[in-house]
C-alpha cells in the first residue's frame, strides 16, 4: 500500500468536470509533480487533498488513513500557495511558529523548531521582520518553513514560484528539493512550468483537461510521452502527420521520405495514417546520402538562443526544428542551402 | 491662464472654508458671551457642572461603546463569511446594508416601537433594544468598512493557509482576519461613535438618556449652554475623524510592500 494514495476520484462543479477519475499511489518521501495547462485539474486535485475541495466520487488516503471527509484543519498536510499567504500582521517567527501554537507545543519546544526551520531556509536572523520587510523569495521561503514546521505527512505547493522572477525561481526550487529530500517529507507540487516538473520530481502527472494523460518520471515523460498532448506540452517538438508503409519493419513515409522507428508498429496497417514526433535535439546534420531516417532538407531559419543554436529546416511541405549545441566554432550553414538531416529509430515517436 | 485658474481655486477654497467655518466661529464665540462684557468659559464651566450632562454623556457613550462592540461581533463575521463562503450573495449583503440610509429614523423607531411594545416582545424599555437599534443604524458605516478592509487583503488564501496549519474558525477570525483588518474596523468604529453621539430621534423615543436629547431640552431654556455643547459635539466628531485619519496613516505604513 503506497504512502498516499488517490483513488479514483473526480470533482464535477456543476456541469463542469474538474477531474476525471484520477488515480494516483505515492511513496514516502517521493516528490510528484502535477503539470499541466491553465484549467487542466491539476490544482482541484491539490486542493481536494488539502481538504479544500470536497471529491465528488473516489478516496483519498493517507498513510492507511482515509481522510476524504476531513476538515483541512485536521488532516495534518502542509501547503505552501502561489501568493505565498504569510500573516501580515504576524512576524517571520510568528509566522512560522503559527501552527506549532495551534498544536500547543511548549513555548521553549516552539522557539527550537523556529530556530530550525529558519536555519534551514537560511534566514536565521529574519526572525523579528515582518513579511511586508522580506522579497517574494524570502517570502516563499518562510512560507516553505512554515508548513514543514509541523512535520506534516504530506506537504502540498501550488504553483509556489510563479510569482517569482526567473533567476530566483530556478534557485529556490533547488532549495525546495534538497530541503524536501533532507525531511523525506512526501509532497505533491503544482506547475505548469515544465521545464521546473522534470527538473525536481521524482515523477511527473501531466494532466489534461481534468485527466491523467501520462504518468512517469521525467525521463520518462518527455523521452517517451505516450500521447500526442504530453509530447507537444513537454519540451519543444517536432509534430508531423505521416502515413505508415510497412507495419512489420516500422517504416514510415513523412511527406515522400521514408523513417523507420524503433516502435512497433504491427498494431497499425500500411496507409493508417500517424502523428510521429521528434525532440529537436534528437535531429543532426548528415552527409551520408540516401538512407532511411535520412531526410533532404533546405535551411529556412537560424536562430541563435544562448547556449544552443536552432536551426528550422524545410522538409518537403513541413518545418523541422533542429537544435545544437552552441560552439564557437561551429559552421552553419546558410539560409536556403540544401542540407540533410539525420536522426536515430529511436528519435521517431509514434504518438496517438 | 494658469495663474487665474489658481486665483479661482483659492477663492474657491476660502469660500467653502468661510461656509463652514464662520457659523461654527460665531457658536463659539457666543459660547464665550456668558458673562455679561467678558469673554469666558463660563457656559462651559456650567455644563460639565451639570450632573444631568454627566448622566447623558455618560450614557452616550456607554451606548456608543455597546454598539461598537455588538456591531463588530456582528458584521466582522457576516462580512467574512460573504466574502469567503457566498460572494455571490455580495451585492445583496451590501443593498441591505444602505437600508438605513433609506429609511428615515423616525419611521424606524415607530416600527420599534410597534414591533417591540407587547408580548411576546416587550423588549421596548430594554436598553438592549436601543443599543440594537443603534448597530442598524451604524451598519452601513461599520459594515462597509471592514467590507473594504477585507477587500485589502487575500481572505480565502490567508484562511485557507491558516487551516492548513490547524486553525479553527475562531483562530483565524481572532488570530488572522480581525487583526489585519484592525484599522478598517477602527475607521468604522469611529464614525459609529461619532453617529450614536450625535444621535436624537431613537434614543428620544425610546425614552433613553443621551447627549442630544439632553441637548435638545437644554436649547429650549438657556442660550450659552446650547452652543457650547454644540462645540464639544463638533470638537468630539473632530477627534473622531482625526483618529480615523491617524491609524489610516499607521495601515499604510505597514501594508506597503506586503502585497
Amino acid at each position: 500500500m503506497a504512502f498516499l494514495e488517490i483513488n479514483n476520484v473526480s470533482k464535477i462543479f456543476g456541469q463542469a468536470v474538474a477531474v476525471n477519475d484520477f488515480n494516483l499511489q505515492i511513496e514516502r518521501g517521493e516528490l510528484v509533480s502535477f503539470l499541466g495547462p491553465s484549467g487542466c485539474g491539476k490544482t482541484t486535485t491539490l486542493r481536494m487533498v488539502a481538504g479544500f475541495e470536497i471529491p465528488t466520487s473516489g478516496r483519498i488516503v493517507v498513510n492507511g488513513e482515509d481522510i476524504t471527509e476531513k476538515a483541512p484543519n485536521q488532516r495534518d498536510v502542509g501547503m505552501v500557495f502561489q501568493a505565498y499567504a504569510l500573516f501580515p500582521n504576524m512576524t517571520v517567527a510568528d509566522n512560522i511558529g503559527f501552527g506549532l501554537m495551534i498544536a500547543r507545543k511548549p513555548a521553549a519546544d516552539r522557539k527550537k523548531r523556529v530556530a530550525e526551520m529558519l536555519d534551514i531556509i537560511h534566514m536565521a536572523d529574519f526572525g523579528a521582520r515582518f513579511p511586508y520587510q522580506l522579497s517574494g523569495g524570502q517570502q516563499q521561503r518562510v512560507a516553505l518553513a512554515r508548513a514543514l514546521a509541523l512535520s506534516p505527512q504530506v506537504l502540498l505547493l501550488d504553483e509556489p514560484l510563479s510569482a517569482l522572477d526567473a533567476k530566483i525561481r530556478v534557485s529556490l526550487r533547488a532549495e525546495i528539493r534538497s530541503i524536501q529530500r533532507k525531511l523525506g517529507i512526501t509532497a505533491i507540487y503544482v506547475t505548469h512550468d515544465q521545464e521546473e516538473a522534470l527538473s525536481l520530481s521524482d515523477r511527473v502527472v501531466v494532466m489534461n483537461g481534468g485527466r491523467m494523460e501520462q504518468v512517469g518520471t521525467p525521463f520518462e515523460i518527455y523521452n517517451f510521452p505516450k500521447t500526442e498532448f504530453v509530447a507537444q506540452f513537454v519540451g519543444q517538438l517536432n509534430s508531423v502527420k505521416a502515413e505508415v508503409v510497412d507495419p512489420a519493419s516500422n517504416r514510415l513515409k513523412m511527406d515522400g521520405q521514408q523513417v523507420q522507428t524503433a516502435e512497433s508498429l504491427l498494431s497499425y496497417h500500411a496507409g493508417d495514417q500517424v502523428v510521429v514526433a521528434i525532440r529537436p535535439e534528437r535531429l543532426s546534420f548528415t552527409t551520408e546520402g540516401v538512407k532511411p531516417n535520412v531526410l533532404d532538407c533546405s535551411i529556412e531559419n537560424i536562430t541563435f538562443l544562448g547556449s544552443v543554436v536552432r536551426v528550422t529546416v524545410k522538409v518537403g511541405q513541413f518545418n523541422l526544428f533542429m537544435d545544437t549545441f552552441n560552439n564557437p566554432f561551429l559552421e552553419l550553414p546558410k539560409i536556403g542551402d540544401k542540407a540533410q538531416v539525420t536522426c536515430s529509430r529511436e528519435a521517431v515517436l509514434v504518438v496517438k | 491662464m494658469k495663474r487665474r485658474g489658481k486665483i479661482w481655486a483659492w477663492f474657491f477654497i476660502i469660500l467653502g472654508i468661510l461656509y463652514f467655518f464662520l457659523p461654527l466661529l460665531a457658536t463659539f464665540l457666543f459660547s464665550l458671551r456668558a458673562k455679561l462684557g467678558v469673554l469666558s468659559f463660563q457656559a462651559y464651566a456650567n455644563v460639565f457642572s451639570d450632573p444631568k450632562f454627566i448622566r447623558n454623556f455618560s450614557a452616550s457613550l456607554l451606548w456608543a461603546t455597546l454598539t461598537i462592540v455588538v456591531g463588530v461581533l456582528l458584521f466582522v463575521p457576516t462580512a467574512y463569511w460573504v466574502r469567503l463562503k457566498v460572494p455571490q450573495f455580495r451585492v445583496a449583503v451590501e443593498f441591505i446594508t444602505l437600508i438605513p440610509f433609506v429609511v428615515p429614523a423616525i419611521v424606524y423607531v415607530f416600527g420599534l416601537v410597534r414591533t417591540y411594545s407587547h408580548p411576546p416582545l416587550l423588549i421596548v424599555d430594554s436598553p438592549a433594544l436601543l443599543v440594537a437599534a443603534y448597530t442598524i443604524l451604524s451598519m452601513p458605516y461599520l459594515y462597509r468598512a471592514i467590507d473594504i478592509g477585507l477587500r485589502s487583503i487575500d481572505v480565502r488564501t490567508l484562511t485557507e493557509a491558516a487551516q492548513s496549519l490547524g486553525a479553527g474558525w475562531g483562530t483565524i477570525l481572532f488570530r488572522i482576519i480581525i487583526p489585519n483588518i484592525r484599522v478598517a474596523i477602527l475607521n468604522g468604529a469611529f464614525l459609529s461613535f461619532a453617529i450614536v453621539m450625535g444621535e436624537y430621534i431613537l434614543a428620544q423615543y425610546l425614552a433613553k438618556p443621551a447627549f442630544a436629547p439632553y441637548m435638545a431640552v437644554l436649547i429650549q431654556n438657556r442660550a450659552y449652554e446650547p452652543a457650547a455643547l454644540a462645540v464639544i459635539s463638533f470638537a468630539l466628531t473632530w477627534a473622531c475623524m482625526g483618529l480615523i485619519s491617524l491609524v489610516g496613516r499607521g495601515q499604510q505604513t505597514q501594508i506597503a510592500g506586503g502585497h
